[in-house]
Formats: C-alpha cells, sequence, structure tokens
C-alpha cells in the first residue's frame, strides 16, 4: 500500500497503518448499519475482515444499504456479495472471511477479530455477541438506531463499547432483562422497524472512530467503556446520562476468569 | 495448527510492572501465566490468559549463570494451581521479558531450559495447554504445548486486548 494513501490521516500516528493493518475486525450484520461500517473500515485500512450476514438485497434495502444498487434486487445480491465487493474496491489486498448466515452458525471464525462492531437488530442478538466477545476477549462496540412515536417520530440510537474487564451494557443500563423478554414476547408481532440511511452513517461513522482509537491509541485517553447515544432529530452525539455519577468500577456481570470454551461437567 | 494467544491490556500491564520490579540477587523476574483455551476456524487454538501470578522473592534460586533461576517451591506451587484448575482446564504459562523493542524469541538458556517444565505442568493438567511467553517491550511471542503434544506450536500472534490494540505477530507476517 502507497504512502500517499494514508497520507491525510498521519496524524494517527507513524505505525498507525500497520497497526490498523492488523487488526482482525468482525461486522456481523451488513445491512443498513453494516454497510456503512464496512465502507468506512476499508476506507481507514482495515485488511482483515470476518463478516456475516445470509440476507440478500430488497427492495426495502436500498434507502440505506451502502453499496447496493437497483440491479442487486432482481439479481438478489447477497448482502455479503455487497460488502465484499466494497471492501476489495478499496483494497484489493485485503483478506475477507464470509459467512452467509448468522455469526451463530460459524461462531468460531468471529473469534479470531480483536474488534467486533456489532450491527445487529434486536437486544438477544447484541446479548450473544457481548457473551462471545467477553468469553474470547474481544472489544465490542454496538450500534442501532431506532424510530419512536408519531408526532413527531423521534430518531434515537446508540454506540456502546464493551471490552473485556470494564463495563459492559448491562452495567450502563442499556441493556436488560426486562428488554429482552418484552422483545422476545413481541417476537413476530411487530412489522418492519422504520430506518433511514442518514442516522446509520452517524452511529456508523461513531463506531469506526472508537475502533480507529482502540487501534491506534491517537486521542491518548484511556477508553475503558463509552456509551454514546444519538437524538436524530436534534442531530447529536452525547455521552448517556446514565453514566453521569456512575458508581459502578468493576463488571458484576462477567468475570474475566470465564473465559474460553465452555466446559460441562457431569455433576 | 494455528495457534494464537490473547490477554488483556490489563492483565499485559499487570505483568509488565510485575517482572519490572527489581529483585534481590537475580538479573530478572519470572512469573507464571494463567489460561484457557478456546476453538478456532480450522481445528485452531486459542490461548486465553486470565490471571498472573507473581512468584515471590524467597523461590528464586540465586544463579550467576542465568538471568533468574526459580526453585522448586515455584514450580511445584504452578503446578498445583494447574492441578486445583483442572475442572476449568485451566493451563499455566511461564512468562518473562526481554527488555528490547521488537520482536523476540526464546534466547539459548530459554530453549534449553523452560521446555523441561512442559511435561510436569501436562502430568498434572492433562487436557489442556501450556507453554512460554516471551514479553518484549512492545511485542510479544508465545509456544504452546496442546495436549498430548510433546512439541510446542509457534503462537501465529499475541494480542492485548487494551487500548491500543497489540497484536504481535510471528515473523513479520502480516
Amino acid at each position: 500500500m502507497s504512502k500517499e494513501r494514508f497520507s491525510r490521516q498521519s496524524f494517527l500516528g507513524p505505525d498507525s497503518d500497520q497497526r490498523i493493518a492488523r487488526c482482525t475486525i468482525g461486522v456481523p450484520g451488513l445491512g443498513g448499519g453494516g454497510s456503512h461500517v464496512i465502507q468506512q473500515l476499508a476506507h481507514v485500512g482495515f485488511q482483515d475482515y470476518v463478516i456475516y450476514d445470509g440476507d440478500i438485497v430488497e427492495e426495502s434495502n436500498l434507502n440505506r444499504l451502502v453499496g447496493a444498487k437497483s440491479i442487486d434486487v432482481p439479481a438478489e445480491t447477497p448482502k455479503l456479495h455487497i460488502a465484499k465487493m466494497m471492501i476489495l474496491g478499496l483494497q484489493p489486498q485485503a483478506r475477507i472471511r464470509g459467512f452467509g448466515g448468522r455469526w451463530q452458525e460459524n461462531p468460531e471464525l468471529l473469534r479470531e477479530c480483536q474488534i467486533v462492531i456489532g450491527c445487529v437488530d434486536s437486544y438477544q442478538g447484541r446479548h450473544e455477541l457481548e457473551v462471545a466477545c467477553r468469553r474470547y476477549m474481544m472489544h465490542y462496540i454496538d450500534i442501532g438506531m431506532d424510530v419512536h412515536g408519531q408526532n413527531p417520530p423521534v430518531i434515537g440510537g446508540q454506540v456502546i463499547l464493551s471490552s473485556p474487564g470494564n463495563l459492559c451494557m448491562r452495567c450502563v443500563g442499556f441493556l436488560t432483562d426486562q428488554k429482552i423478554a418484552e422483545e422476545a414476547a413481541r417476537y413476530g408481532k411487530a412489522g418492519p422497524r422504520p430506518q433511514v440511511v442518514w442516522p446509520n452513517g452517524v452511529l456508523a461513522s461513531t463506531a469506526v472512530g472508537l475502533a480507529v482509537d482502540i487501534v491506534t491509541g491517537w486521542t491518548r485517553r484511556a477508553l475503558p467503556y463509552a456509551y454514546l447515544v444519538y437524538d436524530g432529530n436534534l442531530g447529536t452525539v452525547k455521552e448517556s446520562v446514565t453514566l453521569r455519577n456512575f458508581k459502578i468500577t468493576a463488571c458484576p456481570h462477567y468475570s474475566g476468569i470465564d473465559v474460553g470454551d465452555p466446559i460441562l461437567m457431569e455433576l | 495448527m494455528k495457534v494464537e494467544i490473547r490477554l488483556t491490556g490489563s492483565l499485559h500491564g499487570e505483568i509488565l510492572r510485575d517482572l519490572a520490579r527489581p529483585h534481590p540477587f537475580a538479573a530478572e523476574r519470572v512469573g507464571f501465566v494463567f489460561g484457557r483455551v478456546g476453538t478456532l476456524a480450522a481445528e485452531g487454538r486459542l490461548v486465553l490468559l486470565n490471571r498472573y501470578h507473581s512468584i515471590p522473592d524467597d523461590q528464586y534460586v540465586d544463579d550467576p549463570a542465568v538471568g533468574a533461576r526459580i526453585g522448586s517451591d515455584a514450580i511445584t506451587g504452578a503446578m498445583q494451581a494447574v492441578y486445583h484448575g483442572r475442572p476449568a482446564r485451566e493451563g499455566v504459562f511461564h512468562i518473562h521479558v526481554h527488555p528490547h523493542r521488537g520482536e523476540t524469541g526464546m534466547s539459548g538458556v530459554d530453549a534449553r531450559e523452560t521446555p523441561k517444565m512442559m511435561p510436569g505442568f501436562q502430568s498434572v493438567g492433562r487436557e489442556t495447554a501450556h507453554g512460554i511467553i516471551i514479553l518484549s517491550l512492545d511485542h510479544g511471542a508465545g509456544w504452546v504445548w496442546l495436549p498430548g503434544r510433546k512439541e510446542p506450536v509457534a503462537a501465529g500472534t499475541v494480542s492485548v486486548i487494551g487500548k491500543p490494540l497489540g497484536v504481535f505477530e510471528k515473523g513479520g507476517r502480516r
């Protein structure tokens, strides 16, 4: 890769190109959020990808799926293919391990990552990703958006960093058993959730910014965890108010000792 | 077979701080770090280091011929820890620092002396991996004895999951 390619991002550090290239990064979910994430990771210079999505491009995806074209709908192009083409168009030497299905069907691949950016829709899906990232020591960055109400509609979203040994999504109050249970009770009853391109772009950019900071350390700030909240009506991203007067300093939900493959014992 | 080693940034810092302390007579310090194993694709293995054991000053043996020599108490202590960690298949890794920058490897003494500990560790922890990890000031390398194996596998990477992220690759591979 030529020096010129990354000359405008040299402030990230003298060896930042190599640091970024050495990192293996995972992106489960290559839809509205994941397609933005992939595009930016490839621009920044990530070279080693583990990506998952089993869906094909549908008409309703074209309002936000970065890289998809109208022809991809009749062609039934897999979203995985869109992501691969995006990466290879910018990083022809990239190593891409892609799986056309859910990450849970091929979890061993994901464990090769040092950073995972989760672009999944459900609380349960986020919970499962965080559990895997804790067990196999991976930084987990979660993004998600939603639209609530009608008068006027309110766009909200979040970017959360959950790193091994530090506070998790339960600690910061984002993930609760109640939310997971309510979601499970609603399963199959709700129609398609509203999604638009620009909030996904903001959230993806924020997540990629966190990933680049983790890899290069360019901000020189400690970053044990992050919970950033997006207000799509005001157009702001701020630290969550739940972190004010935050008293928890150690995660009570995940033990740093319980890592690796679960072991089944006969009782 | 592909083998990778991973530890958190906080554990990496704890290890470096402990091993940097001067010893009353040894020229360097050594330690033990414990870990469990995860499965990677294509039957690869991921060694996840999860806690560090500092060796007390009085368990070193004064031997000017080497940088550090530990006595039987230290090795027995590590073997007991492996024995008690059998339900969780916890293995033990001898760890020390080579105080230079860049990729590091086993010295002649490391290659000759450290592997002698492995049969003992394997005898008390048959179902897990044990090994040797050598850190430099900004890199790291590891050799892993998988269950039932007499020869080690060199780890492809040692990753420090902290900020900044450290991905130390063997042989400068991409």
